[in-house]
This record gives structure tokens, C-alpha cells and sequence, in this order.
């Protein structure tokens, strides 16, 4: 393969000037670390943004959306490729300004999940980078993961657990955080919700309640600039039967067969107004056939 | 002295008239056979000489030499003993060899002298009526099957001693089967039993309506079997034609109901997951008709489709594309219709619970394999597909009934009819049987209709067959809807039933 610059695999040691400030002072830091693109800022505001893979639409959403309110902010994001929470993580963040960096648990060419080609590309072409501390060419194994979860934690001044089962990767990392003397701040959910509870253990054990995204700003002392969020909101008039399909929308995924039986409509018709709400922008197909609403409108 | 008498030989669907030609000529005694018999026909010459012996007739001591023409086709199957005994009584004197002309024969012997049932009747009697047949003597077992061929005289058969009888007297003989004009409706499971789902009933009303494959996706117990086995029941009825065509294949198999050979209602094929690619597509050397043929104009039901082995599922693809398939062999290829609608069931995942993460325990990696066990050109052929969720308590204990089979498909029918209408010109019947030039012709959008399907086409970057598969059903909608031209409704429906996309699953 042709070498271009933004595949060129850079190794510095721990002695090195470049090698992150951040990451000199932890316990047990790295004695190299190779990387490509680039590193994180010394100086930005970072968060690392983690969770479970198999996350819930709740918690892809909510991913996508911290990450992109935080990088708007310019705050860069920090997460671990994996799919489901990592992946939104990473592409909230390329929606936004600042770069956004992977940290692999394998060489930095492999990518790992294979299925995340498209996104490692994205970060690179986005002046962002990819982390890791093992040579390249090392195939991802299940013991590197958790070591990796350190580097995570490291390069960042806060961690956001997103979703997290009771026994989670995503809990090593926070326990990293909190050895590494990091904020640590966690999503709350529904009470019931099984990928909730490891998050809300972290609550209860003196995690910060990321309620919302503007509260995480407050640790780098940022004020919000402008609210783009109150920006976007969509100004649409929905005819009234589609007021009332969107009434029945939240953000838990709620299926045709349900939304048919509160609204009374015919199974057509019902279907044809959630397909317009979709391409509005007001509601995701999440599945086949399930519904949630992602945005508000005025 | 020569005598010869017609059979058939079929291959694949096809029927090949033989002639059984016998010759009793002085020489050592010997019994040969030419003219490319399998083994199972070679055979034919030791129960017909014991079967003869045990009827009291004896074969002269003389050269006997049987002779299928033409020699070219492989002779196969057991049908081929009656011919060969009646050919051989006359080539030695006992019958006279002009009772045999314009006779076409089929039938297994036994070694006692009974004449048992063979498969392929049907298709036969059909092609002794094209031939200009006198009559057609078949064993009794198949007399039923026979006599559906109207305009040709059918004998039925139970010993070699009436086979003679009739042969020399055929006036003699009279059916005594009794033809009940068919009144008991198949009972196909109804709709009504199903509580809930209205999704999904209106997902497989619209399937039904236009032909279209479905497939059904819901966790375990939500009733995607139930639901499935309920679709044959909303199909049109038969008509007599296609009935007698399907009774042909049935008899071709030697799968036809006892008693009632003619098929009256839809195939519904339910193949275990073990099934061999073969067995779906019919094998052989001579090959057999397959559960795709089996299924021909009614359902191929695949439950738990990733559990099926990939290289039995790849061969549904070019069937389903060309409802017909065309198997390759040494002894030739065979053609056999497929015309079916392809009902699939599965589980969105290993333990079957994705995406309810609270139940839901394999991880990322086991889901992905689970659902990428299909293949993407496979899902891209089904062109609705729906999730069946689980039931609630409620709902399973609403009193009231679902909508009964018999309204839905009154429903059905209309909606075949203006589709039967439309397709008058071209050799298609069913929406979902559109080629791409006609789905230009006939599938029509209102303006309103093609912004909303420029926008969909960007926002769910979706393929060009893709494409065609949404128009195709948004057809269907808009003819249940009785509406000639597409609106906007009926392909912001026909969306969101589209083909399975597995980029957006996990």
C-alpha cells in the first residue's frame, strides 16, 4: 500500500515531548505509545465517552447527541471504536468541530471491529487520530481490552458512561477515571432498564448525573455559546393526525401494532404517517417497524 | 411375431410417449430387453414372467426380446411392467396384437399378478389424449387421478386377469368410482384466531394481494408460524386450471392425496431446516420436482430461515427471480414451474429476544452472525418485511376475534382481479411479478408521490433493486386501495415494509 501522511504509524516513548501530558501522570502509564493522524490536544477539554455495544436506540441517540452538543463546544471526544455507544460516540463527534480520537485495543492499522472501516476513515480524514499502545500489526485480543480502557480514561479529563450493564467494560473504565483522579459522569435511565444499571450504580456510588450535556461543559468552565439546539428546532406544522402519531412517539422504541392501537388508524395509514414523521426528521426507524422520536418541533 | 404397445416416459415435467415393442421368435429361450432401461425396468422382466406363471398363462419357450423406443431417453420408474407383459401376451398369440393399438399403458406387477398404483398418471393421460388415444389403462389405484383428463376414456385395473379381460373387451369394463363434486372447503387454520398483530396481518393481507415475499421477524412465540400457516387460507381460490396443473405435479412426485387426486387448494410447504439444497430443488438423475415445485402458486414457509445452511438457501435465489428452475443433468435439463410466494420466519437473534435489551443477552458479534447467516442478495428478493412483536396479556385476552380469512381474502380477490385486468396483455398476473420495463408502465406516481420517494431514495441510500421492490408494493397498496395511480400514502407505506436491511439492524 502506498504510504500517505495519514497512514503513517508514529511511535514515541514516554520520555518524548509530544507524548500526552495526561497520560505521563497515570498509575501504570505507557512506556510507548503509536499512533496515526494525531494526538489530542495537551491543552483542549477532553471527555471520553464509553459504553455497553449492545446498547439500546435510547442510549445510541443519547451518544450521538452528547457528542455532538460537546464537540460543537470544542470539546474533543475520546472512545473506543467498539460498536454500539463507542461508534455513536465517534460519529456525534464528526458532526461536530473538534476531533475526535480512537484508542484500539490492537495495532492502530488493524481496525477493530472490522465493521468500523468506514468510521476509522472518518476520524482520520477529520484530524483526528488513532491510539493504541501496541506495535502495529497486533490482532485485538480480549485481555488488551481492558488495559486499553485505561489509555481511554487517561487521555481525558472526564468520562461519560453512557449505557452500562451492572458487570461492564465500560465500569473498568470509570474505575480507571476515579484511580486516575478524573470526573466521572454517568447517563441516567429508566429504573427497569437492565443496560441502565451499571450507570445508575455509578450514581449512587458519586458519579456525576449527565442530565444533560450543558452540565459537562461546567468542568472545563465553558459557557454555552449558543444553544443550537433551541436553533434547530424544527419549524414544522404537522397536520393533526400526525401530531397525534408523533404524541405517541418517545424514546423508547414503540412498535407499529402499538402506535396503531393508540391512535385507532388503519395500519396503512398509520404506517404512511410514521414514514413521513421519519423524513421529516421528527422520528428513527430503529429495527424493523419500531419507532422513536429524536427530535422536538415547534 | 411382433407386437408393440405406447407408455410414457416422463422426464422432469415432461412426458415422452414410448413404445414398448416385444418380438417371440424361435431360438434359445432367453428374455432380453433393450433399448436403455434403468435397472428397475430391467427388472420388469422377472415379474412378468412369474406374475404370468402365477395366472396360469405360460410363455412358450422361445426368444423374447423387448425393445423401448425410442432408445434415446433413459427408461425409468415401474409403470413400464404392464406394457411390457401386455406386449409380451401379444407378441406370443395369447391376446391378439390389434387390441393393443391406440392404447397407452402404465402399471406395476406384482408377482401374484396385482396391479399396483404408479406415479405420474395424470401428466400421461394427458398426453394419450393429445396422441388421439383409443383409451388409457391404468392401474385402479390411479383410475381417479386418470379420469380428471376429460374426453378420454379411462381404465382402471386391479389384476393381469382384468387387464386381459379389458383388453380384449374394453366395453366391458365400468367405473364405479364415484365422483363427488368437491364441497368441503380445505380447512386451512383461519385468521381469526390470531388476536393482535395488526401489522403484521395487514403486512402478509398486502404479501397475499400481490404476490410478493415476505418476511416475518419477531421474537419466540409471537406467532410468526401461527401467522404463516394462515396465509394459504386468504389466497385466491384455484382456478380448475391451475389445480389440474398442480395435481400434475403432485402426481410427478407420487405425492397425491388418496381417494381426491385433484388438488383443489394452495400448497403450503413447510420444509424442516435440515433440508438438503436438493430437496428444495428438486434432484436426482431423472430429477423429481422439489419443495419449490411442491410449492408452485401457493406458499414456500422457511420458519427459522438462518438456520437453514447457506448453500440451501442460495439456491432459492434464481427461482425466485425466474419462478421457474432449470436443473442441469447428464441425461439433459429439466424445467420445473416455482411460481411461489416465499414466507419466512426468524428470530432477530440467537436467543431471540433483540432488540429488548433487557432480555436480550448475546453480544454484538453473536447478532451479527445470526442475521448475516442470509444473504444480502436473498433478503434483497423478499420485498416486504415485518417484525411480529410479542403478545401482551391483553391482547391475548381480548374476547373479541380477528378479522376471519374469509373477509381478508374477499379483500384479496378484489384486488387480484384489477391486477388480472391490468396484466390482460402481458404473461404476468401479479404485482409482484413485474419485470423493470413494465413497473415504468404500470406503476405510476403522483407527483406528490415521487418528491416523497426522491427524498426517502436520499435519506435511506437505498439500491436500484430496492427501488423497484417499493414501487412493486406500493402497486399492490394502491390497488387494495383501489386507487390507479400511486399517491404518497401508499409508498410512505410500501417503505416501510421494505426489504431487510441489515446495516440498520445492529
Amino acid at each position: 500500500m502506498e504510504e500517505t501522511h495519514d497512514s503513517i504509524i508514529h511511535c514515541i516513548d514516554r520520555n518524548s515531548r509530544e507524548f500526552p501530558e495526561k497520560l505521563k501522570n497515570i498509575p501504570n502509564s505507557p512506556k510507548c505509545i503509536y499512533y496515526t493522524g494525531r494526538l489530542p490536544e495537551d491543552r483542549s477539554p477532553t471527555i471520553a465517552i464509553v459504553g455497553a455495544r449492545m446498547c439500546s436506540t435510547y442510549g445510541r441517540i443519547q451518544a450521538f447527541e452528547f457528542a455532538q452538543f460537546l464537540s460543537r463546544s470544542g470539546v474533543q471526544v475520546i472512545s473506543g471504536l467498539a460498536r454500539g455507544i463507542d461508534s455513536e460516540a465517534h460519529k456525534g463527534a464528526l458532526e461536530g468541530d473538534t476531533p475526535t480520537f480512537a484508542v484500539l485495543g490492537s495495532g492502530v492499522d488493524v481496525c477493530y471491529p472490522a465493521g468500523s472501516r468506514s468510521l476509522y476513515q472518518r476520524i482520520l480524514k477529520n484530524a483526528g487520530g488513532i491510539i493504541s499502545e501496541y506495535p502495529p500489526g497486533t490482532q485485538a485480543l480480549p485481555m488488551f481490552f481492558p488495559a486499553r480502557n485505561r489509555i481511554i480514561s487517561g487521555l481525558a479529563d472526564v468520562v461519560l458512561v453512557v449505557e452500562a450493564r451492572e458487570r461492564s467494560g465500560s465500569l473498568i473504565t470509570a474505575n480507571y477515571a476515579l484511580e486516575q483522579g478524573k470526573s466521572v459522569y454517568a447517563l441516567p435511565g429508566a429504573v427497569n432498564d437492565a443496560l441502565s444499571q451499571g450507570c445508575h450504580r455509578l450514581i449512587y456510588d458519586g458519579a456525576g448525573i449527565a442530565y444533560c450535556p450543558e452540565i459537562l461543559l461546567g468542568e472545563w468552565g465553558i459557557s454555552k455559546k449558543n444553544n443550537k439546539k433551541t436553533q434547530e428546532k424544527n419549524k414544522i406544522r404537522l397536520a393533526s393526525d400526525m401530531k397525534l402519531v408523533y404524541s405517541c412517539l418517545d424514546l423508547r422504541p414503540k412498535n407499529l401494532d402499538e402506535i396503531i392501537r393508540k391512535t385507532g388508524f388503519t395500519p396503512g395509514k398509520t404506517s404512511s404517517l410514521l414514514m413521513e414523521l421519519k423524513l421529516l426528521g421528527l422520528a428513527a426507524e430503529v429495527g424493523r417497524q419500531n419507532y422513536v422520536a429524536i427530535n422536538e418541533y415547534d | 411375431m411382433f407386437a408393440s404397445v405406447l407408455t410414457a416416459a416422463i422426464h422432469g415435467m415432461e412426458v415422452y410417449p414410448v413404445r414398448v415393442e416385444a418380438d417371440v421368435s424361435n431360438g434359445l429361450p432367453s428374455f432380453t430387453m433393450v433399448g436403455f432401461p434403468s435397472a428397475q425396468v430391467k427388472e420388469a422382466q422377472d415379474r412378468v414372467r412369474t406374475a404370468l406363471r402365477n395366472n396360469g398363462i405360460n410363455l412358450p419357450p422361445k426368444r423374447v426380446t423387448v425393445n423401448f423406443a425410442p432408445t434415446d431417453i433413459k427408461k425409468e420408474g415401474a409403470g413400464f411392467d404392464m406394457p411390457v407383459a401386455a406386449s409380451v401376451l401379444a407378441a406370443s398369440g395369447i391376446i391378439s396384437p390389434n387390441v393393443l393399438e391406440g392404447v397407452m399403458l402404465a402399471g406395476e406387477l406384482s408377482l401374484n399378478g396385482e396391479i399396483h398404483g404408479v406415479s405420474g398418471i395424470l401428466p400421461m393421460a394427458v398426453r394419450a389424449r393429445e396422441l388421439g388415444c383409443r383409451y388409457c389403462m391404468v392401474p385402479y389405484h390411479n383410475l381417479r387421478e386418470g379420469a380428471l383428463v376429460p374426453g378420454l376414456e379411462v381404465i382402471g385395473v386391479r389384476t393381469l386377469r382384468e387387464m386381459i379381460t379389458y383388453l380384449e373387451e374394453p366395453g366391458r369394463f365400468r367405473s364405479d368410482v364415484a365422483y363427488e363434486e368437491e364441497s368441503c372447503v380445505p380447512n386451512h387454520a383461519d385468521f381469526s384466531e390470531i388476536k393482535g398483530q395488526e401489522g403484521a396481518r395487514r403486512a402478509v393481507e398486502i404479501a397475499v394481494s400481490g404476490f410478493h415475499n415476505i418476511l416475518l421477524i419477531g421474537p419466540p412465540g409471537s406467532g410468526k408460524t401461527m401467522i404463516a400457516r394462515r396465509i394459504p387460507g386468504i389466497m385466491p381460490e384455484l382456478t380448475y386450471e391451475e389445480g389440474l396443473e398442480l395435481t400434475k405435479i403432485y402426481s410427478i412426485a407420487g405425492q397425491l392425496p388418496e381417494g381426491n387426486p385433484l388438488i383443489r387448494s394452495r400448497p403450503f410447504r413447510s420444509p424442516h431446516h435440515t433440508c438438503t439444497p436438493l430437496a428444495l430443488t428438486g434432484g436426482g438423475r431423472n430429477p423429481r420436482p422439489g419443495e419449490i415445485t411442491l410449492a408452485h402458486r401457493g406458499v414456500l414457509f422457511l420458519d427459522e430461515m438462518p438456520e437453514f445452511s447457506r448453500r440451501s438457501l442460495e439456491t432459492l435465489r434464481q427461482p425466485l427471480e425466474d419462478k421457474e428452475i432449470c436443473l442441469s443433468r447428464a441425461g439433459g435439463s429439466f424445467r420445473f414451474p416455482a411460481n411461489f410466494i416465499l414466507a419466512a420466519a426468524m428470530n432477530p437473534c440467537p436467543c431471540g429476544f433483540y432488540p429488548d435489551m433487557n432480555r436480550c443477552h448475546c453480544t454484538a458479534g453473536e447478532v451479527s452472525h445470526y442475521i448475516g447467516k442470509i444473504s444480502q442478495p436473498l433478503l434483497d428478493r423478499i420485498d416486504i418485511c415485518t417484525e411480529v412483536p410479542a403478545v401482551t396479556f391483553s391482547q391475548m385476552n381480548q374476547p373479541s376475534e380477528g378479522e376471519s380469512s374469509a373477509r381478508i381474502r374477499s379483500r384479496v380477490q378484489h384486488a387480484r382481479e384489477i391486477q388480472l385486468a391490468r396484466y390482460a396483455g402481458e404473461n404476468i398476473s401479479f404485482n409482484g411479478e413485474l419485470q423493470g420495463r413494465q413497473i415504468r408502465k404500470y406503476c405510476p406516481l403522483s407527483p406528490e408521490a415521487e418528491r416523497l420517494m426522491s427524498r426517502a431514495f436520499e435519506k435511506m441510500e437505498f439500491s436500484a433493486r430496492s427501488y423497484h421492490r417499493i414501487l412493486k408494493v406500493a402497486r399492490t397498496i394502491a390497488d387494495m386501495d383501489k386507487s390507479a395511480q400511486i399517491c404518497a400514502d401508499h409508498i410512505a407505506e410500501a417503505l416501510t415494509y421494505r426489504s431487510f436491511d441489515k446495516k440498520y439492524w445492529v
